[in-house]
């Protein structure tokens, strides 16, 4: 018989069956599985990524085909930076992330199943990393589908106005996936924090929509500010996201240094919680 | 059997047993919540290859300490293994072979009972997703297993948590108060299921139950558990007895007082007579065969013996005898001190 407590020398116990990445791979489908059949999440998530977008288009071609000479075509490059700014700026497409992120970090906690994968003996942290990438991929999913439907319209609609170049659509493809990939990533960290859906949820929103830019506006913080989530990820954004022009000048450097910063933190602090909550 | 519960099995066979004889052990495992104190010293025996009920009433920790096995939550002070790997310390490797359902089974209730049972295959490893089917066809689910677990009723629930159970083919089933929510019949094939699991797989099964009953009917050993204390542990017959044999006998008599006398000069026969309602209630030295020579020994002295009936000690007898007694010690009142 053994203390309770465990003790540095004992060798670390035998992994069950199966390759590490086979396992690792099954456990993802199956974190996926349960993102994908949480219908009433999935909705919403859909709505929020897609509606934005076919509305902006819609209002727009309809502007354009009642008056063509005061409105111009629904497409081109400025709805292409207006695309953008709906999905990696505002509010829509950080909805998503924090949506799906909140997810996968609480799903199993709410549903009361997470007792009955602990008893699997499989360890805590492989339980908690897994939801990472099954959360990034149906965020992913849903952006990159957003995002397909945004250059189609900048096209399809352009008429005779100029559209963004390939290299412009990769810089927005990439922006896109650092700006909802990073708040999905802590979204899945703090819900495992804190356990709470609702709770978590309502923190998100309320940091990215109302305490974050109120932060950066205040110009008494100085440099402080460059630690806001937003202001890192607005580094990497190939336009002007933020009309109120509170965007500071971070380095490359520090811009990343910022968000490999958030993401340890929150994951850091997720697996921690995961690791010692009474299941 | 015809119960789809007691099917014949399909679900991989255990292997030869290996370490130790027992299936749980446990020494002075202390689980403190704050100021309460929900496990005090538990030491606890179970042996492989049968079913072991832990018996308490409401409160008294049999939920506590399931959960301390499985990792859920951390002892306090103590030792355990389970299967003969000490815990926490080879917790992997201990609940590899483990099939539990605490408290009321969960799963996520918009997947299907079959992609509930994939998620923690996934878990589990990649050989234990042929294990799937088996187990469904095992607790007579394969019908429903691809309605949404939210249209279960709580029987099916109870089903699909054995079923998830049966995925890690289990040399050990802890079930904690497992025929709640279940109907009568859906009782005993359950209680059919289990001793099928024992008599024929050799698996191990430990329930924890407050249904003196169903424990009784179910198991070959059990533990009385009580605020926290395991008060007496051991096979059914010896619990009901008392922990040593008690062979007690009711008496009827034509002369209360000659037989009364006569017994208490029979020291080598007679332990304690004493009057009862039923007439005479009479504690032998011996074994069961001494009751021959008390009836002859009475009748020697012309006293009249027109009942004669050996007492059948039942574990709800000594459950409420335990349970009361422990409510005057002093070891209770230094646990309702702590409680306090």
């Amino acid at each position: 018989m053994s203390a309770v407590a465990p003790t540095a020398s004992t060798p670390s116990p035998p992994r069950q069956g199966g390759s590490s990445v086979t396992v690792a791979a099954q456990m993802l489908g199956a974190d996926f599985l349960k993102l994908r059949k949480k219908r009433s999440i999935l909705i919403w998530a859909l709505v929020l990524a897609l509606a934005p977008i076919v509305i902006m288009f819609a209002v727009e071609a309809i502007q354009h085909a009642s008056d063509p000479a005061k409105y111009e075509p629904a497409g081109g490059l400025h709805s292409f930076h207006d695309g953008l700014r709906l999905l990696g700026g505002l509010l829509f497409g950080p909805l998503v992330a924090i949506l799906i992120g909140v997810e996968a970090g609480t799903g199993d906690a709410s549903a009361g199943v997470f007792r009955d994968l602990v008893v699997t003996g499989r360890s805590r942290l492989a339980l908690f990393f897994s939801r990472v990438p099954a959360a990034l991929l149906m965020c992913w999913l849903l952006i990159v589908s957003a995002y397909v439907l945004v250059v189609i319209g900048t096209f399809v609609f352009a008429g005779g106005l100029a559209t963004p170049d390939g290299a412009e659509v990769l810089n927005g493809f990439g922006f896109l996936l650092i700006a909802t990939g990073v708040l999905c990533v802590v979204a899945v960290g703090f819900a495992s924090l804190v356990t709470s859906k609702p709770g978590a949820i309502i923190a998100l929103i309320a940091w990215q929509v109302v305490a974050s830019p109120l932060i950066s506006s205040i110009g008494s913080l100085g440099k402080a500010r460059e630690i806001i989530l937003n202001q890192a990820i607005s580094h990497f954004s190939p336009i002007t996201l933020d009309g109120h022009a509170t965007n500071l000048k971070l380095s490359g450097g520090t811009a990343l240094l910022v968000l490999v910063g958030w993401l340890v933190v929150f994951l850091a602090l997720g697996a921690w919680r995961t690791s010692t909550m009474d299941a | 059997m015809s119960s789809p519960l007691n099917a014949s099995t399909t679900v991989a066979p255990v292997p030869e047993r290996a370490g130790s004889g027992l299936a749980i052990e446990t020494t002075g495992l202390t689980k403190r919540f704050g100021a309460r104190t929900a496990l005090d010293g538990i030491d606890l025996r179970v042996p492989r290859g049968s079913a072991f009920g832990f018996l308490g009433p409401n409160g008294a920790g049999k939920t506590t300490i399931i959960r301390t096995l499985l990792g859920l939550t951390a002892a306090n002070a103590g030792t355990m293994e389970v299967l003969g790997y000490p815990v926490p310390l080879e917790r992997a490797q201990a609940l590899r072979r483990v099939g539990a359902i605490v408290e009321e089974p969960r799963f996520h209730p918009n997947m299907s009972g079959r992609e509930n049972l994939r998620i923690v295959a996934a878990v589990r490893g990649p050989e234990t997703r042929a294990r799937i089917e088996p187990a469904l066809a095992r607790v007579g689910l394969s019908d429903r297993a691809a309605n949404k677990v939210k249209s279960y009723s709580m029987g099916m629930r109870q089903r699909l948590g054995v079923a998830r159970c049966l995925l890690a083919d289990p040399l050990l089933l802890i079930l904690d108060e497992p025929t709640n929510g279940l109907d009568p019949g859906g009782i005993q094939e359950f209680r059919e299921m289990i001793r099928a699991m024992v008599e024929q797989e050799g698996r191990t099964v430990f329930i924890s139950s407050h249904l003196l009953d169903e424990v009784e009917k179910t198991c070959d050993a059990a533990a009385i558990v009580d605020r926290g204390k395991v008060i007496v542990q051991g096979s059914m017959a010896e619990l009901a007895q008392g922990g040593g044999v008690r062979n007690e006998l009711i008496l009827g008599v034509d002369n209360v007082e000659l037989a009364l006398t006569t017994l208490s000069r029979a020291s080598e026969l007679v332990r304690d007579a004493r009057r009862a309602d039923e007439g005479l209630r009479v504690e032998l030295v011996g074994d069961p065969r001494t009751v021959a020579e008390v009836n002859a020994t009475l009748v020697r002295v012309g006293v009249g013996v027109t009942r004669l009936e050996p007492v059948r000690h039942s574990l709800e007898q000594r459950f409420l005898e335990v349970t009361s007694r422990l409510d005057a010690s002093p070891a209770t009142e230094a646990v309702e001190e702590v409680e306090a």
